[in-house]
């Protein structure tokens, strides 16, 4: 035991110093009661700033050569997009990598607005609306039903997020009513399939269906 | 508790409401319990004492998931790990990367740690739980020195009681509604340590001096550490700090009061306020304003007001009806307006006990919080009463203050701390 003559303490611990008033300690050191713990290591920094670094460098040199020969109109800011919409999909792969039915949804949502954003602003000719977010969300119902049973998962692991992708499945379902859709298929295959699987929820999972939303919904 | 088909879940219980949406960076709200033995910890037979314990608390068995209105926990298959320390006390449980547990159980030479995320409990909730895991872990580790009936700590719960929220129980609408803010309270200031980092000094103090101490004055061992608190805090405070009074939150374990035998939260806090700019600042004078104010509030009325006002929150419609998101973000404001009328807290868990046969094989027990401020806890048991200070900041002079007050009315302090030594990694 280590006795602070100043402060008239006893000190466990091998520390040299008073805790107190930092004045040295007389007696014998004993062994610590906390662990010395060094500051531990971020596994994905490293990685993370290297691709961080490549982007910048490819953004920049694309933006260079496009300034330089301007004749072909403004190619670049399509590219630096397409970057940006690769980092956000990379971030959130990264923040949701423990729960990977969560990611998927979180997926289904960000890569459904950066599909209408690039239709919108390259030339509005809508073929989001008209093929790739119908083929997008029936192919997301379905890898989202069999990853879970892949997976193994727990109905309140994967009941919410199949849900709602089912329920995203009806999206292109209510453009096609509302007239807005000259080419009709897609969405409508999408819809068929969206009510198929919500069937079956309905019919075979029912009360585990049930249960999840009383959790999720209380009050 | 609602179990109806597969998995079972429960509803947060009123106090725990709170803690996720104010849970932060410097703030864990996570306890520790530290139960120090006399010989070093075996990790196999306390991981084996830990997977009997968790079968009879089965709500440690859940994760916490965010429903639309309401977080809550669900019961999990993930199997409790004990580990070596490797992580600064009070390190963050919730929220994290991986869903996991929302406690942990670690060991270090002697000690065996309990942390645990305030959601799922409180402090006396969950020193039922380390005393049920030390005692499994002893009875493995010395089968021969005892014999049956073997000493149990198990209280006579049933699965319902343990897992009850009292404060609906005892919850009746108060007539009319009172939101009051707090006023600012002196609020400590200093150079940080890094993220997630807490310096602990845990000192021990001689349980039969220490009351004598305290009997002198004709006042309680909790209030006369109040008092040292209030002065220590005083010590660095400059005159235009005065101005602002000294608010301490001690939070009371309602089960004293009204029967519960409830494993989860059921505490409410009272405050005791000192201004220094009108009153005295003699140990004797603190001292009976807090005997005053501990008179006054800890009565069942009052803390039954208490109840009152805490669910309040819970009851009203339109907040219900709120969402999730939002809710999480308007109950971070409240709580940092809350915290602004605070300065520090104290919260003594009170006497430990554990079956006769075992007492020889426990040196101590220590319980220490981290809340974003400088907080201590207290606990004893035999004849060691340990006060332990956490705390954000490098400097530790309301710590020195403290104890050095303490050494003056002559107690003899052991002081254990997790500060580096001089030339380690800071
Ligand atoms: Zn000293």
């Amino acid at each position: 035991m280590r006795y602070c003559e100043a402060c008239h303490i006893s000190i466990e611990g091998s520390i040299e110093y008073c805790p107190l008033c930092q004045s040295r300690l007389s007696g014998e050191p004993e062994e610590d009661s906390y662990p010395i713990l060094l500051p531990g290591r971020k596994p994905y920094r490293l990685v993370v700033r290297i691709l961080a670094m490549i982007t910048i460098i490819a953004a920049v040199v694309c933006a260079v050569v496009n300034l330089s020969l301007p004749q072909d109109g403004w190619w670049s800011l399509f590219v630096m997009a397409g970057l940006a919409s690769a980092w956000l999909s990379l971030g959130m792969t990264i923040r949701r990598r423990r729960n990977p039915m969560k990611a998927a949804l979180w997926h289904l949502g960000l890569v459904s607005v950066l599909l209408l954003l690039w239709d919108w602003f390259t030339g509005r000719r809508g073929w989001s609306i008209h093929f790739v977010l119908p083929v997008f969300y029936s192919c997301m119902q379905f890898a989202v039903a069999i990853a879970a049973w892949v997976l193994r998962l727990r109905p309140s692991d994967y009941m919410l997020y199949l849900l709602l992708c089912v329920l995203a499945g009806f999206l292109p379902l209510i453009l096609l009513f509302c007239g807005l859709l000259q080419i009709m298929y897609p969405s409508a295959v999408c819809g068929g399939i969206s009510v198929i699987f919500l069937a079956a929820l309905l019919l075979f999972r029912g009360s585990a269906l049930k249960n999840e939303l009383a959790r999720r919904l209380h009050l | 508790m609602k179990s109806k088909g597969s998995q079972r879940w429960w509803k947060l219980d009123n106090a725990a409401k709170i803690f996720p949406s104010s849970t932060s960076r410097h703030n864990s709200k996570v306890f520790r319990f530290v139960c120090e033995l006399q010989e070093n910890v075996d990790p196999q037979i306390l991981q084996a004492a830990l997977d009997q314990t968790v079968e009879r608390f089965p709500i440690y068995r859940s994760v916490m998931k965010r429903g639309l209105f309401w977080y809550y926990l669900e019961d999990s298959t993930l199997r409790a790990r004990v580990r070596s320390e490797d992580l600064p006390p009070c390190f963050p449980i919730y929220p994290s990367i991986r869903r996991g547990l929302l406690f942990r159980v670690l060991y270090y030479k002697k000690r065996i740690i309990l942390e645990v995320y305030h959601a799922l409990t409180d402090g006396a909730g969950a020193l039922q739980f380390l005393r049920t895991l030390v005692c499994a872990y002893l009875l493995a580790r010395f089968p021969d020195a005892f014999v049956p009936p073997y000493p149990t700590v198990l209280p006579d719960a049933s699965e319902w009681q343990k897992q009850a929220d009292s404060f609906q129980k005892y919850y009746e609408k108060p007539a009319g509604r009172r939101l009051y803010l707090p006023g600012n309270a002196y609020r400590m200031r200093g150079s940080r340590l890094p993220k997630n980092h807490l310096a602990v000094l845990e000192g021990q103090i001689p349980l039969a001096k220490a009351l004598c101490c305290a009997r002198e004055r004709g006042i309680t061992l909790t209030e006369l550490m109040t008092a040292v608190l209030i002065r220590a805090i005083h010590e660095r405070m400059s005159l235009r700090d005065m101005k602002k009074p000294v608010v301490i939150s001690i939070p009371v374990n309602l089960r004293s009061y009204f029967p519960s035998k409830s494993a989860r939260n059921f505490f409410a806090t009272i405050q005791v306020s000192y201004d220094f700019s009108r009153q005295e600042d003699s140990l004797d004078a603190v001292a009976a304003h807090v005997r005053e104010t501990f008179q006054s509030n800890l009565t069942k009325e009052y803390l039954r007001a208490r109840i009152n006002t805490l669910c309040a929150l819970e009851h009203s419609i339109p907040l219900r009806l709120v969402p999730l998101p939002v809710k999480d973000i308007v109950l971070r404001i409240a709580n940092l307006l809350a915290m602004r009328g605070v300065t520090s807290s104290f919260s003594n868990v009170g006497k430990v006990s554990m079956p006769p046969p075992m007492e020889r094989m426990i040196r101590r027990f220590s319980v220490l919080t981290c809340a974003g401020v400088l907080q201590a806890c207290a606990c004893s048991y035999g004849e060691s009463y340990v006060v332990s200070f956490a705390g954000p900041f490098r400097e530790h002079e309301v710590e020195r203050t403290f104890f050095r007050e303490l050494a003056g009315l002559g107690l003899e302090i052991v002081l254990t701390t997790n500060f580096p030594s001089e030339g380690e990694v800071n």
